[in-house]
């Protein structure tokens, strides 16, 4: 019979290496046409990381995602970035890119300044447009700035930057001290029916609820949640790398390792919990990895709810849940019959 | 006229089909089929895209994804391309007495066969420099690799790894991470201890929380090797020129540090190595340190042309970093209502026959240990411990989801004994504004209650239970 049960878990998670510098810096060149190219030495791994820092230069400088140019990954040609890891993109190379794209902007300020009859700091960037704060009409086109900053004024719009986590080393003997700059919250909530007579778990829904600051593009932290919990359903339930007396993988390929595929996902419900981290980039902080730890807890406590077995390694494979509701099913011992039972005709 | 173009038309076809099959017959990189695509992209009018934060923007590479226009490594080719593949050793703890390669190198289309021996420095690793290229002298796991050859085809190249005869004197082995926690047990890295980092978190006074304490809580809980199991496997091209750089096309997800231990490992200046990272189908910390690299770099020295090598899917599980097993004991004290008062937390990590990121995973494994939650007397004591199994390194999380398991499994079973929602008890301790975490820093924008309440709310929690 099928059992259904649910469970909770939530998680924190820090954005950035512990303690260690881990800065990016990143390079933004303003283009006559008002267009911009961003330089930097991330990788772009499949997460839309490239994209979340187009939009912040675009922010920064007003213009539009699609205006601006990602180059990446490029020992040569592209600036020192620690690279695609500890769920760092967003917050330190995105504060790099912010800053940069601040400093070309700097630069247009201070070219546009005297064509508008007013100071730099009474400007800002928006709309394509450079204009006047609450004045707004009164403007030029972020195009015709970068033009006459660079053929007229010989000014050509390009800033430079990088940041690194602000963190404090810990203490050797107690651990006290400020490993992380930030961190990132998060729950998830699994929905999942348990067989008591195959021990086969079925998860049918997860409610994820999950804080990165500032969501800089909605659509691809939704993006990050869905695969993270299709990793963490796999962690849950199925995969698992063994061994041979002889250390020896035995199962090193799709055949017996097995993975979620779509059909083993769960209907996902993303929720994006506000909130605002002063030093990210327009608040923001992160969401890669977290989107994979509180997964396999919720599904177990899930488990829990429905069969009232704790299993306490992982992977809760059918086998290893059908063991445990054995198990937990007092065991009455065997009886024998007084009366041996008359066999039919 | 329209007859003519038609039959026209069909020829071409049948001249790509002919090419087609022809290229796969002798598996050359393939010719491009042509494809027809709108070529014209919309430029976003003003306020469609403006302000850009917030914004559910498509990726710009997305339109390629789409098309099926994006390169990855495996898409590319040089002229005069050769492949390499690597022999794994297969056995898990050995001295390497002999390597003969003298019949794989004559065979033809073979053009050059790389031991460990060749390697200028044969040993990296983010933190500790544990790890050989190729093994040289010992293997450590059954994924390493012992000699890697660079032919004309991929077949070729794999033919030839048959003919490299290695002969082994097999060493004793640890497989178990408590065995090798031990003091008798075999030392992976003789005559180094197999427990190669440690950390430690203390915070107030355990004993005194837990003597405060109105009911103590134990569990114990384990986790399993996964691999990250990326779609694209790790993939490099090296090309060596004329001018002694080296020009690595790689799927490396930290160029930074990858380029640092390609220049350790090759003895090279670090401006004479070029790494250029393509769109990676896929990371989740599995690519954030070097493999193949320095390999492949050394056959193209060798041959003067251009190597490839991309790894099988079997590769990709024996010889690339896998997530922390991880044996993880908890004690809690709390009070009737719930509160924690005191918690103890032991993990140990295996790390399997090197570091990698281990000292990584190990840090915030342990500094995560206690859960999002307000706890003033705590103690995490971590280790990692060698074993002679595949390398556990970075992967997804950092230890987080192993920790988070068994943190929050424990929270439920002290609900459940306490009669308590296991919402509630997490709300009574969880985070807040200015509250100190485990190293004793201030936390800033904490969400965690808000995502607790926001979860329930989206899922019917409260309805649920009833």
């Amino acid at each position: 019979m099928k059992r259904r049960g649910r469970g909770i878990a939530c998680m924190w998670y820090p954005i950035g290496f512990t303690v260690a510098a881990n800065p990016s810096a990143a390079l933004v060149k303003v283009n006559e046409d008002g267009t911009a190219t961003l330089l930097t030495g991330t990788v772009e791994t499949g997460q839309g990381s490239l994209t979340v820092l187009g939009q912040i230069a675009a922010e920064e400088l007003g213009i539009a995602t699609d205006d601006v140019h990602v180059i990446s990954a490029d020992t040569d040609t592209t600036p020192m970035d620690t690279g695609a890891i500890a769920s760092r993109t967003t917050y330190v190379t995105g504060n790099a890119v912010r800053l940069a794209a601040g400093k070309a902007k700097a630069i247009l300020f201070e070219v546009a300044a005297p064509m508008l009859g007013v100071k730099p700091d009474q400007l800002e960037a928006r709309d394509r447009k450079i204009q006047v704060k609450d004045y707004p009409q009164r403007n030029l086109a972020i195009g015709e700035v970068a033009n006459h900053a660079q053929v007229v004024m010989g000014q050509p719009p390009i800033g430079a930057a990088s940041f690194n986590p602000a963190t404090v080393a810990l203490d050797p003997e107690t651990g006290q001290g400020k490993p992380f700059s930030t961190y990132v919250y998060a729950t998830q909530i699994a929905e999942v029916d348990v067989d008591d007579e195959t021990g086969e778990v079925e998860v049918l829904r997860i409610v994820a609820a999950h804080d990165c600051g500032t969501a800089i593009n909605p659509m691809l932290v939704e993006g990050q949640i869905e695969g993270g919990i299709s990793m963490g359903v796999g962690f849950a339930l199925q995969e698992e790398i063994l061994f041979d007396a002889a250390g020896r993988q035995i199962n090193p390929n799709f055949t017996n390792y097995i993975m979620p595929t779509s059909l083993d996902m769960p209907t996902i419900e993303v929720d994006i919990v506000k909130s605002f981290d002063p030093t990210g980039p327009f608040g923001a902080k992160g969401v890669g990895e977290p989107t994979a730890v509180p997964t396999a807890a919720a599904i177990l406590n899930a488990i829990h709810n429905a069969v009232g077995v704790r299993i306490t390694s992982l992977p809760a494979t059918a086998e290893k849940v059908l063991a445990a509701i054995k198990a937990k099913r007092a065991p009455a011992p065997k009886r024998i019959a007084a009366r041996p039972r008359q066999l039919g005709r | 006229m329209a007859h003519k173009t038609e039959i026209g038309v069909r020829e071409q076809r049948v001249t790509q089909k002919t090419l087609h099959s022809v290229d796969e017959t002798l598996r050359l990189p393939a010719v491009t089929p042509p494809v027809t695509y709108p070529i014209e992209t919309l430029v976003p009018q003003v306020r469609q895209q403006t302000p850009a934060v917030g914004q559910r923007v498509t990726r710009p590479d997305g339109r390629l994804h789409g098309l099926g226009q994006t390169r990855y490594i495996d898409d590319l080719a040089f002229p005069g391309m050769l492949y390499a593949k690597i022999k794994r050793a297969g056995i898990a703890s050995a001295r390497i007495k002999r390597i003969d390669t003298r019949e794989a190198e004559a065979m033809p289309g073979v053009m050059a066969v790389l031991t460990g021996r060749e390697i200028p420095v044969n040993s990296f690793g983010p933190s500790l420099k544990d790890q050989p290229v190729l093994a040289d002298d010992r293997v450590f796991h059954a994924g390493d690799g012992v000699a890697a050859v660079a032919a004309v085809t991929e077949q070729i190249a794999l033919e030839a790894l048959d003919k490299i005869k290695v002969e082994y004197e097999p060493l004793p082995a640890v497989f178990d991470p408590l065995e090798a926690l031990k003091d008798d047990a075999h030392k992976v890295h003789a005559p180094n201890s197999n427990i190669y980092a440690t950390k430690v978190i203390k915070k107030g006074d355990i004993d005194k929380g837990f003597a405060a304490s109105d009911h103590i809580f134990e569990g114990s809980f384990r986790t399993q090797m996964v691999e990250h199991v990326p779609l694209e496997p790790h993939a490099a091209i090296a090309v060596w020129d004329p001018n002694g750089r080296v020009t690595i096309h790689s799927t490396l997800g930290r160029i930074t540090l990858g380029r640092a231990d390609i220049s350790r490992t090759l003895k090279l200046p670090l401006n004479r190595i070029r790494i250029i990272a393509t769109i990676v189908g896929g990371n989740f910390g599995g690519k954030n340190e070097i493999t193949q690299e320095p390999v492949l770099a050394l056959l193209s020295k060798k041959t003067g042309r251009p190597v490839k090598g991309v790894f099988t899917r079997t590769e990709e599980f024996i010889a690339t970093t896998t997530r922390h097993p991880i044996i993880m004991d908890y004690k809690t004290g709390v009070t009737k209502d719930g509160r924690i008062l005191a918690r103890k937390v032991r993990l140990v990590l295996d790390g399997g026959a090197y570091c990698s990121w281990s000292e990584t995973t190990l840090g915030k494994a342990c500094i995560l240990s206690a859960g999002p939650y307000k706890i003033d007397n705590l103690l995490a004591e971590a280790f990692v411990v060698y074993t002679n199994k595949t390398m556990t390194g970075a992967m997804r999380g950092f230890g987080a989801p192993q920790v988070c398991f068994a943190y929050e499994s424990h929270m439920d079973d002290i609900a459940a004994a306490l009669d308590l929602d296991p919402l509630d008890i997490r709300l009574l301790n969880a985070f807040e504004e200015g509250s100190p975490s485990p190293t004793g820093q201030v936390l800033q924008s904490v969400a965690v209650k808000d995502s607790l309440l926001q979860a329930a709310q989206r899922f019917g929690w409260k309805e649920a239970r009833k």
